[in-house]
């Protein structure tokens, strides 16, 4: 008997978010079908990598990283480089130097980083404030006000200060929104829906529900994302439509497969190529598990995921 | 599972506000009562013009567009006995938010309603009774049968046929409840969608009294898998009750502000 194919088809799809201007402009989403499922419809737009950089400079950052951005001098070099490493489609600043518990940098000296990142690239940008919520609160509303007109998304809104951010990046300034929940697929749809109750335009907001490096408990990630684009696509919930994006970078190389020295575990074999190998797995599970962007940082896994989704799609 | 449907009931002749409307062709009340139902979370729109026998085809065009025009082509029911006046209002409906329903076919006199369905890529409504109501679940699924093989004959999905088990009063009728809720089982065991008039059930009840039967008669029904309903959507506490079953069975994911949306 011979094969047919029967495509899956949905009426329902992930709405498409503009970021950036020009010609640089990308958009999130916009598929119809479940991730790489290009045999049964429309992939949207196809998955988006961003590079992560820091205001906190090169100073932490694995060797091969360091490397890379041998040279760089300002925020701006760095942000150039980052925009031009191979497979980059978007810049995204993390200002982990606000955390009160860290660095604490003020608020202004953080939006100043902010504009300087911003006016050397031409890609989009991506914004992601200090993870402390009541800091993140008062940065985040300050660096859309500074950015106008440049169409960034801001990491995130959660559940404490969902109304600060997004009224600030959605309503005020008419950037785009990112909604942060943990692993907790309720609560993201429920952020979406008081999102949009604020006057934010579902077509305005990006989805972080959370993840983490595999082995880390990922299977939940994996499940949590699948549910999300099950409810999208096949229940047509308006509520869950939302494009997803995943930092991983500032999971995979906070673990101890990723940063243990040579030393302390020969068996485990060469450093680099142990981080890049946690960067790229946990990038690929989640696209494949519905990530319309992921946020990574070492050339190499930038190079390899951007050639995986080119490849796949 | 998909979200159960609910088809909101209060476009209906029986009014005399509505009524009145149809007779004049005046938009507002029909209109008013359209948005009454959409804000109340119905998903589609029954119309009943009534007989119709004199202007049929022109009403229906005209109540189809006009709705149809003001509320984003809000998918709906088409209600008359007037078959040219369904078919009228096919022609002009606008498919982008769902099929259109004929409301409805039997498995008697109306049979052939089955037959404008399926000339006309829509939905219908199949009562299964014939000649007065099923004295039974044997005639009822004879019924359900007769039509389902009809409509597939006819090229039909046989989820294009939405089989209505007849809801019956309760008071006067309540030893056949319970049959009426196999039967939704029964449709249910076989894939078949299914709906009816709910309300059925409380006539003649005190007004307070209705919308807690409905509701209870509603979670029973959907617990044996009714996928839609044609209801009152202006009932707070059905549509509540709607919502939760629908969480309850996963036709929709849980947030916080679920009863909003």
């Amino acid at each position: 008997m011979p094969f047919n194919c029967k495509p899956q088809k949905f009426s329902a799809s992930i709405k498409a978010v503009d970021l950036g201007t020009g010609d640089k402009k990308v958009t999130l989403g916009g598929e119809s079908v479940f991730p790489f499922y290009s045999f049964d419809g429309s992939e949207g737009n196809g998955a988006k990598v961003g590079v992560e950089i820091s205001d906190m400079g090169l100073d932490h950052e694995p060797e091969a990283v360091k490397a890379y951005y041998a040279g760089c001098e300002t925020m701006a070099d760095i942000a150039k480089k980052a925009e031009a490493m191979e497979g980059a489609d978007f810049v995204c600043l993390r200002l982990e130097g606000g955390d009160p518990n860290g660095a604490d940098k003020s608020i202004e000296e953080l939006v100043a980083v902010a504009k300087e990142v911003a006016d050397a690239i031409t890609a989009p940008l991506v914004v992601e404030g200090c993870k402390n919520v009541e800091k993140d609160g008062q940065l985040l509303p300050k660096v859309a006000e500074a950015l106008q007109g440049k169409n960034v998304l801001l990491l995130s809104a959660k559940e404490e200060d969902y109304k600060a951010i997004g009224a600030a990046a959605g309503l005020a300034y008419d950037q785009k929104v990112g909604a942060e929940s943990a692993v907790d697929i309720n609560l993201a749809k429920q952020l979406n829906v008081v999102i949009t109750q604020l006057g934010v335009k579902p077509e305005s907001v990006v989805m972080n529900v959370g993840t983490a490096a595999v082995g880390y408990g990922y299977d939940y990630v994996i499940s949590t994302m699948d549910r999300i684009k099950a409810a999208a696509l096949s229940q047509d919930d308006k509520m869950l439509q939302m494009p997803i994006i995943t930092p991983i970078a500032s999971e995979t190389w906070a673990v101890k497969e990723s940063m243990a020295t040579e030393e302390d575990a020969p068996e485990w074999g060469n450093l680099d190529a142990r981080g890049v190998s946690m960067e790229v797995q946990t990038a690929a599970a989640s696209l494949v598990s519905g990530s319309d962007a992921v946020i990574l940082k070492h050339p190499q896994s930038v190079a390899t995921i951007a050639k995986m989704i080119k490849e796949l799609i | 599972m998909a979200k159960f449907v609910t088809i909101g009931e209060r476009i209906h002749c029986i009014s005399p506000a509505i009524r009145e409307a149809f007779a004049t062709m005046n938009p507002e009340p029909i209109l008013k009562r359209a948005k009454e139902q959409l804000d109340a979370g119905a998903t589609y729109l029954d119309v009943n013009i009534g007989p119709a026998e004199n202007n049929g085809e022109e009403l229906m065009k005209w109540a189809v567009t006009l709705i149809q025009e003001n509320f984003d082509n809000v998918p709906l029911a088409l209600d008359t006995a007037n078959k040219k006046a369904i078919e009228a209002g096919i022609s002009v409906y606008n498919r982008s938010k769902g099929k259109p329903i004929v409301n409805s076919a039997d498995a008697g006199g109306r049979i052939e309603n089955i037959d404008l369905a399926a000339a006309n890529d829509a939905i219908v409504i199949a009562l299964c009774s014939a000649e007065g109501i099923a004295a039974d679940n044997d005639e009822r699924m004879m019924h359900c049968q007769n039509m389902l093989e009809r409509g597939m004959m006819l090229g039909m999905e046989p989820t294009d046929l939405w089989f209505d088990p007849l809801f019956l009063v309760v008071k006067g009728m309540q030893d056949k409840q319970m049959q009426v809720l196999e039967a939704i089982k029964m449709f249910s065991d076989m894939g078949l969608n299914s709906t009816g008039g709910l309300s059925n059930n409380s006539n003649g009840m005190p007004k307070a009294i209705r919308p807690i039967m409905d509701s209870a008669l509603v979670a029973m029904a959907m617990m044996q898998g009714l996928t839609s309903a044609i209801v009152n959507p202006c009932d707070l506490r059905l549509m509540e009750t709607i919502k939760s079953c629908d969480i309850f069975k996963s036709n929709t994911l849980y947030a916080d502000s679920y009863l909003e949306l």
